[in-house]
């Protein structure tokens, strides 16, 4: 019940609340033990030797944590995984990020992490895709490519010690993303997954579950040729009704999680488009409370069966 | 598949643009190489393309043929030269293999003119670090803007041009490096080096990975199937790739033997590559074969004979320089196949003085400003200066190469190794000095003879005049073997300087008997084919998984082995339809009755044969093996191949003498019970005794009826089909072939008595009561039964009828056999092990169940230089944490050290008990692995990690001077030295993965040990920079 602000009515209340329950109950012994807040100190046993990771620190021949979060071990490494922070960038995460700058041979790009990230000219593609060294006119040329505010997918490259994240962008799929919605929800809500990038054919829709809780949600476009250089092709078409209908259907199921503070994956993402789509309920009233209960119920019983079957 | 759309030798073509120059070219040659006594062969190069499926040309344009050429060379280029450049004009990718010397670098230095040009970057990478430290070297001098990385040193990484490693392009590929994104030619110079089984998956993987638009240059050593290479190539990057091959050798071989104990050269292959039979024999002839003592004493070992030579003769090596020295053959590069044999040989030289005057003092001055170089400490090595001085001088540089990445001469003694060393210090720093200019190191060996490893054979440009083979054999880890041909021309490469000499000389020092076809496969055989060495490793895996677009089933499916597995199926379709053919070829009639009399048959005798195998276990049957019983045996079949189909078996009498147990060498005597050994029977009965020529006598045991000797033959008791209760009388003495006679004699009058032989009941006389005896022993009498319903048994042909049934059904078995293998080909390689080795890894923890990459994983990630699991799980259980950063040092240094040492002295207690702790993290490692179906060997793998240069890495760490730390180990200077740089890189990567899990305190750690072992000598900056 937490934080969820919702006009609920009495019945509603008492539903969501006992969906809820239902979940912690699946869950709730998991961590409860683990959590920590600043300055608490981790129990471990000494005599093995312990390695300390992220979050931690040693006090008085004590291992303290220095944040707020669950205690994570592997083998002997004990660091503190933290639940609500901001995006902390990690090598080799799916990322989607808006321009704030465009600065000489980089973009800096507001990635919901404590620092800017660096997309170098050089970590992109040209949009012909020839592979060669960047001049001075391909530096002068950089607006043609991103501006500001533009939002692009990347990849994080490395996060030295001393920050300034690098960004790259692996291959042709990444880069600018247009003709969608981008959602932000907390990024403790995205795991990472080994497919961050999902196309779902049916409705002609890309959705990006970017690592940082940058959520992006748009018109599918094919994954552009470098070996065809087509002018025509960039000409912005019109987006159809059905299309924009079904993205912002989409994106308003994954409010509708972030809010409830539901993990985020495909799976869960598809059963809660298609449950609004058998309710026939109007986009809109998908952010109304009702809804918001149903998904609550809904997962509830899910996980719960999920549950029961991986025990028999 | 790829199409080869042109074929054509290159003469055709270029004749048609323009004859004279290449008619001058050839000219050229033939006056460069001083007036040869023969012309050579033409100087002709294939030209072929492989085109990816359903490739279309682009359209040509007309504009890039009027561009001037990236690259002017002085002098006229070889025909497969300018075939190769013209492909880079046209910006497709080529694949030029040849001889080593014939020029292939020329190609190289187009594409990076060519990329320099157009503002592109261009990666050339090598195999060995000494190869791309001259390449290096060599490019700067010819374009400014060169970058060098390897796993030691990093200069300029910005340039347009990069020369490294192939293992550091890898890792930039996984790590997304922007390089990538700019780089428009890749040159992979020996590119035949992916045959190489621990390293060659690395090319694999950089060719597989590599950015989809760029373009590739491979130089390689000549192979066979070049084509395939090429097609390979096309079809994963979807781009044409053309293959240029020549055997054109710019200055021609001319090979001689030397036999061991003769004293001349015999020609046995002319520059024509004419082998000359005649003058083999003759060499054949002069080889002194070495006595029998000496065979003895060297059997397993390096060749004796060769260097000991006879007493108060000078040894053929000695000889064998001299020689070359009085004919001016020299400089000389001597091949040895072992390193000791290496350091045996030069020190034999030890009295020769090659040197003209004026040599010496430059030598002198090199060696007096390589020590001014030195610390004092280093200065007060063992034998002082004056050794050392005294060696530079007298046979100046007999420098012996061992196979370390720092590319240092080692020399015979010790003060040796530390001139060349020296030598190498004051030449990478005060490149100022007059002297030790750049080409001063070629003018040094050019001057001299050089004792070389093979593995001086890749690459380096540094030929010599004469190539030698101190042996025919070598030794590639399990047994002494010939020198393979392809082997044979990589080293041979080495000889003939172009343009300097008129033909490269070649001497086979051999001291054994070699068949002329030997000789002649060693010496005029093809090359080497390009086969895949691919492999999975974890840390490839793990990579791979990391990156969202990689998919390590995606690596596999492109891998060159998957390409030449899905290649071969074609043939296996070719054989599985020709076995299809000839079975259908076979007709019988009535077959289905036949085939049901046929499985009743073979039901029937698997039947017996558990029946006989319960009666016969040693358990029950060993109280009856009593001497004097008769017993009925199988007689050995006439015929392999055709099996009798009769219901009853083949059978003789004989009469037991004695048995005993087969003692298994390999089993454990104690642990075996005498109830599951092994018996064999001593049986006398008639057998035909057959001498097959000089081989074996053959025994075959007959029907007592049958002509024969009466013998006493040990039978498997197996090979016993029943007991009978009888027993004869048994004389003491069987010696005299009349008493083996008339036994066997009342033998066949008992039986014709008694036709049954009187067998032991099971049940009542042997006492057996076990359940599955009794079930069979039912069956058979049901089957028995069934026996008689078949009218077609009584048919006169029915044997002949079972024996082609018989056949038909082994092609059907062959024929399922090849169409497995053909499913498994068409299915991914590896695609099991994958499975295996990715459940290791879940089940370690270091991925995810839904592959995503772990801590643990990312740790692993980092380390390539070392066995990165138990490296991993040893970082994660806190055993590096406690212990002082010496003990770290010297415990990592069991990873990279692979040589077996056999009499190394047990490490002090505390790192002894940081081996052990080791040790069981990787048996934990192993035995996981093995669980998860993970082929490997838990103990082999346990040992490969070696504690023995532990104390002397703790010395070293501890600030001990090299020369101390030589005095406690016996290793070889150079491998130790290899292994310290080796140490240092995996350092580099734990400090890597160490910061990627924010363990700080490791980190420190780490860079604290580094700065701990990198100084000082094992250090210095190798030759070539």
């Amino acid at each position: 019940m937490r934080d969820i602000q919702l006009p609920l009515n009495q019945t509603q209340k008492v539903r969501l609340q006992r969906a809820l329950q239902q979940l912690e109950s699946l869950y709730g012994n998991v961590h409860s033990g683990n959590s920590v807040t600043v300055a608490d100190t981790i129990p471990v046993n000494y005599d093995d030797g312990v390695l300390r990771g992220h979050g931690t620190m040693d006090r008085d021949g004590q291992v303290v944590a220095t944040l707020c979060g669950v205690v994570e071990r592997v083998n002997k490494l004990v660091y503190v995984r933290t639940l609500r922070a901001r995006y902390k960038p990690e090598v080799g995460d799916i990322i989607v990020g808006r321009v704030v700058e465009v600065a000489p041979k980089r973009w800096k790009l507001e990635i919901n992490c404590n620092q800017d990230a660096q997309l170098m000219l050089s970590s992109m593609n040209l949009p012909d895709g020839i592979q060669r060294r960047r001049t001075a006119v391909d530096e002068l040329n950089m607006r043609s490519i991103f501006v500001e505010n533009d939002v692009v997918c990347a990849e994080v490259r490395n996060c030295p010690n001393e920050g300034g994240v690098q960004l790259q962008a692996r291959s042709q799929k990444y880069g600018k993303l247009e003709k969608g919605q981008l959602l932000t929800v907390p990024p403790y809500l995205v795991k990472r997954q080994k497919q961050h990038f999902h196309h779902l054919e049916q409705d002609g829709v890309d959705l990006i579950l970017g690592c940082n809780g940058f959520i992006w949600v748009g018109e599918h476009v094919e994954a552009r040729d470098s070996m065809i250089v087509d002018q025509v092709n960039n000409a912005p078409g019109e987006t159809s009704l059905e299309t924009r209908q079904k993205i912002c259907q989409i994106a308003n199921a994954i409010r509708v999680l972030s809010t409830l503070g539901f993990n985020l994956n495909l799976e869960v993402i598809l059963e809660t488009v298609n449950l609004s789509t058998k309710l026939n309920l109007p986009i809109n009233e998908m952010l109304g409370s009702e809804f918001h209960v149903l998904v609550a119920e809904r997962e509830a019983e899910r996980r719960s069966s999920k549950n029961t079957k991986r025990k028999g | 598949m790829e199409s080869s759309l042109k074929r054509k030798p290159t003469q055709s073509s270029p004749e048609a643009e323009s004859p004279p120059p290449h008619k001058k070219q050839q000219n050229e040659t033939e006056a460069e190489t001083n007036g040869s006594t023969s012309g050579h062969g033409p100087v002709a190069c294939l030209h072929d393309v492989s085109y990816p499926e359903g490739y279309v040309p682009p359209p040509q344009s007309s504009a890039k043929n009027d561009s001037t050429p990236a690259k002017e060379f002085p002098f006229t280029l070889d025909p497969f030269q300018r075939e190769a450049i013209q492909c880079l004009d046209n910006g497709e990718s080529v694949m030029v293999s040849a001889h080593t010397s014939a020029g292939k670098t020329v190609v190289a230095l187009y594409a990076i003119a060519m990329s320099l040009k157009n503002q592109q970057r261009v990666i050339y990478t090598a195999p060995i670090k000494a190869l791309s430290n001259q390449k290096y070297r060599e490019f700067k001098e010819e374009f400014s803007d060169v970058g060098l990385m390897t796993g030691d040193v990093t200069i300029d990484p910005n340039a347009s041009c990069l020369v490294m490693t192939t293992e550091i392009w890898r890792s930039m590929q996984y790590k997304g490096s922007e390089v990538t994104r700019e780089v428009a030619w890749i040159i992979f110079d020996e590119v035949h080096y992916m045959r190489d089984v621990e390293r060659g998956v690395v090319w694999e993987e950089s060719i597989v990975m590599a950015p989809k638009n760029s373009r590739f240059v491979f130089l390689s050593a000549t192979v066979p199937n070049a084509k395939e290479f090429a097609d390979w190539v096309a079809k994963v990057h979807q781009q044409p790739c053309h293959i240029v091959y020549t055997d054109y050798r710019p200055t021609p071989l001319q090979h001689y033997v030397f036999p061991s104990g003769g004293d001349g050269l015999y020609l046995v292959v002319d520059e024509k590559a004419k082998f000359r039979e005649d003058s083999f024999q003759k060499s054949l002839n002069a080889l002194v074969p070495k006595s029998e003592s000496d065979k003895k004493k060297e059997n397993g070992k390096w060749q004796k004979g060769l260097v000991m030579g006879k007493l108060g003769e000078e040894s053929d090596i000695f000889k064998m320089v001299k020689m070359i020295v009085r004919r001016q053959y020299d400089p000389v590069i001597l091949f040895c196949f072992s390193k000791r044999e290496c350091e045996f040989l030069a020190m034999q030289m030890a009295k020769m003085d090659l040197n003209v005057d004026d040599e010496k003092t430059n030598i002198e001055t090199i060696f007096w400003s390589a020590m001014d170089m030195l610390s004092d400490d280093d200065k007060k090595l063992p034998q002082a200066s004056w050794f050392l001085l005294q060696y530079v001088n007298v046979f100046s540089y007999v420098g012996i190469r061992h196979g370390n990445p720092g590319f240092k001469y080692v020399t015979p003694f010790k003060a040796w190794n530390w001139s060349a060393s020296l030598w190498v210090t004051a030449h990478s720093e005060r490149s100022d000095r007059d002297l030790v200019s750049r080409s001063c190191i070629e003018y040094i060996i050019s001057a001299q003879c050089l004792f070389a490893t093979e593995t001086f054979s890749i690459g380096l440009n540094m030929p010599a005049k004469t190539v030698v083979f101190t042996n025919v054999r070598k030794f590639d880890g399990d047994k002494f073997r010939w020198i393979s041909s392809g082997e044979y021309i990589q080293m041979s490469g080495r000889a003939g300087r172009r343009g300097i000499d008129a033909r490269g000389i070649c001497i086979l020092m051999m001291d054994e008997k070699l068949e002329p076809s030997t000789a002649k496969s060693m010496l005029k055989g093809s090359a080497d084919s390009l086969n895949s060495a691919f492999h999975l490793t974890y840390n490839m895996l793990l990579n791979q998984i990391r990156c969202e677009d990689a998919d390590p089933e995606n690596l596999l499916r492109n891998s060159f082995f998957q390409f030449q597995a899905d290649r071969a199926i074609p043939d296996l379709e070719k054989q599985a339809k020709a076995l299809e053919e000839e079975r259908n070829s076979l007709v019988i009639e009535e077959e289905e009755n036949l085939k049901n009399y046929y499985d009743l048959i073979q039901q029937y005798k698997s039947l017996k044969k558990d029946v006989r195998e319960i009666v016969l276990s040693p358990k029950y049957c060993l109280p009856f093996l009593q001497s004097g019983r008769l017993v009925c045996i199988e007689c050995t079949e006439s015929d392999e191949k055709s099996p009798s189909f009769s219901i009853d078996d083949k059978v003789t009498w004989g009469v037991i003498i004695n048995f005993e147990r087969v003692k298994n060498v390999s089993e454990d005597d104690a642990s075996k019970k005498p109830k599951d050994a092994n018996y064999t029977v001593d049986v006398l009965t008639r057998c035909l005794v057959s001498k097959d020529g000089v081989a074996k006598k053959k025994i075959k045991i007959v029907p007592l009826k049958e002509q024969g000797e009466p013998l006493v033959v040990s039978v498997p008791i197996s090979q016993i089909h029943s007991l009978s209760s009888v027993r004869s009388f048994m004389e003491k003495d069987l010696l005299p072939l009349a008493v083996r006679e008339k036994t066997l004699k009342e033998v066949s009058e008992f039986l014709s008595r008694e036709p049954g032989g009187l067998p032991l009941d099971p049940e009542e006389d042997m006492k057996i009561q076990s359940s599955s005896y009794k079930k069979a022993v039912r069956r058979i009498e049901a089957l028995e039964h069934l026996f008689k319903k078949y009218e077609i048994a009584k048919s006169p042909l029915i044997e002949q009828k079972l024996k082609v049934l018989h056949m038909k059904q082994e092609l059907t078995a062959k024929i399922k056999s090849i169409r497995k293998a053909m499913r498994s080909s068409s299915s991914l390689a590896f695609k099991d092990e994958l499975k295996a080795r990715k459940r290791v890894l879940r089940r370690l923890g270091y991925v995810t169940s839904d592959d995503v990459v772990e801590l643990k994983g990312k740790v692993a990630c980092e380390i390539s230089s070392a066995d990165e699991l138990t490296l991993t799980e040893l970082m994660f259980n806190g055993v590096l944490k406690d212990i002082k950063v010496e003990e770290m040092v010297s415990l990592l240094s069991c990873f990279v050290w692979q040589e077996k040492l056999q009499d190394a002295a047990k490490p002090r207690e505390e790192l002894d008990l940081l081996f052990m702790q080791l040790q069981d993290t990787a048996r934990r490692v192993a035995k996981l692995q093995l669980e998860c179906k993970v082929q490997i060997d838990v103990e082999k793998f346990v040992s490969s990690f070696r504690p023995d240069i532990m104390e002397a890495v703790y010395a070293w760490a501890r600030g001990s001077k090299f020369y101390e730390i030589m005095e406690i180990t016996q290793v070889f200077e150079g491998s130790l030295i290899r292994a310290i740089r080796r140490l240092e890189e995996v350092l580099q990567q734990l400090i890597q993965a160490a910061k990627s899990i924010g363990e700080t305190e490791m980190e420190a750690k780490f860079e604290e040990a580094v700065s701990k072992i990198k100084r000082d000598i094992v250090f210095a900056a190798s030759l070539y920079l």
